[in-house]
């Protein structure tokens, strides 16, 4: 039988392996197991820096409707991942620092790092600079929901919060709260790590 | 790497301001909701109409009027926030760039203490009258020297002359720049022009 890609109704290419009933099933055997949850975890990384997702949940393994059906499922062959192997396969995203449990301590919803927070600080502080936003207050709303389109718009909150702890750390950025909110002022890297 | 040196730190203005843009982010996003609800009660009144219930389809527009209103009025507010952030933002600037103003004044005065107008006067005098020393030194030193030179040259010239007159009786060698008219006098002004090498080389000397 051969296996086919398929690309999706958003344009994203799915692999052939996908197209395979076994790869939606949680092997026994270690290595098969190994080498399917590997691929899983591609197949997550890629669709959501496709789709600009930064979540996803044991719940939308069970449920229609939402953003993950395309991958999640596969009606052409009938199959769809369980919840406990997705529970599975984020675990091992999670070990691998390729996702962090969001709200913590809980094991049913992560947030997916297609992109690092390292590299998200330096997006950040990229499109500040390149904005002429340096040494302005900005609330944390200007920076996810800008009225022009930027890389970071809709970049979820604890994300954002990491990118702007790691930009502290090399006095790039300062964390302003007040009893309404938060805010952040930037500052221009200094040339000295 | 001693901690937070290099971030300024927060004031009592960076709290003001940040306070008004929360505001004006919670104005935007009243008026998204508002959008949103509109766009609902338009489908809603279509709904009804499609349904024939003229009446509630009248009821939802007029509601929808109203928060058409709604919205402009926060349009209006909005824009009294942007403003009020800006003017706030610029007047940090004016405050900043002043600062500059006077610091660079500062150190311009520091500068002119240093240079004061009577010492530089004073500076310019003394090496004009350096100058002028210079000068005169130059001056005696030249004309003592052409002085010396003249009188050499004087006292040899009569000697030649003397020389000249006692070994031929024609005076033709006093002759010395015309133009020579017959061959014999062409050997002629080779000699003095030998004469006037040797006294060259021997003013030469003194010097």
């Amino acid at each position: 039988m051969a296996l086919s890609t398929h690309t999706t109704t958003t344009g994203f290419l799915l692999p052939s392996i996908h197209s395979a009933p076994p790869f939606f099933t949680q092997q026994p055997h270690p290595t098969s197991l190994s080498i399917a949850t590997e691929q899983w975890i591609q197949i997550i990384l890629k669709y959501s820096r496709h789709r600009r997702l930064f979540t996803i949940r044991v719940e939308d393994s069970e449920t229609t409707g939402h953003d993950w059906d395309e991958v999640l499922r596969n009606e052409r062959i009938n199959r769809k991942v369980l919840p406990s192997y997705l529970s599975y396969i984020l675990a091992q995203m999670v070990s691998q620092k390729l996702a962090a449990y969001e709200p913590p301590k809980q094991d049913r919803s992560v947030l997916i790092y297609w992109r690092l927070p390292e590299e998200w600080a330096e997006v950040l502080h990229e499109w500040v600079s390149s904005t002429g936003h340096l040494n302005t207050i900005m609330t944390f709303y200007e920076i996810t929901d800008p009225p022009i389109e930027s890389p970071l718009s809709g970049l979820p909150i604890p994300l954002l919060r990491q990118a702007i702890t790691i930009l502290s750390k090399t006095n790039r950025a300062q964390m302003i709260a007040i009893a309404d909110g938060e805010g952040v002022r930037f500052f221009p890297s200094t040339g000295k790590a | 790497m001693g901690g937070n040196q290099s971030v300024p730190k927060i004031t009592a203005q960076d709290r003001a301001i940040l306070d008004l843009k929360l505001q004006r982010d919670k104005v935007k996003q009243y008026q998204k909701n508002l959008q949103a609800i509109l766009d609902r009660e338009e489908a809603i009144a279509k709904q009804h109409l499609e349904a024939g219930h003229k009446d509630r389809a009248l009821v939802a527009l007029r509601r929808r009027k109203y928060q058409q209103g709604l919205l402009l009025k926060t349009d209006g507010q909005l824009e009294n926030l942007q403003q009020l952030v800006s003017s706030i933002e610029f007047s940090l600037v004016e405050v900043s760039v002043l600062h500059g103003l006077k610091q660079g004044n500062e150190v311009l005065k520091e500068i002119h203490k240093e240079m004061n107008l009577e010492s530089v006067e004073k500076l310019l005098e003394e090496t004009a009258e350096a100058r002028e020393y210079q000068r005169e030194i130059d001056e005696m030193l030249a004309n003592n020297l052409s002085l010396d030179e003249e009188d050499a040259v004087q006292a040899e010239l009569r000697e030649l002359q003397a020389a000249v007159r006692a070994e031929t009786e024609p005076s033709n060698d006093v002759q010395l720049p015309s133009v020579p008219t017959s061959e014999p006098l062409a050997a002629k002004p080779v000699a003095p022009e030998e004469q006037v090498e040797r006294d060259s080389a021997r003013v030469a000397i003194p010097a």
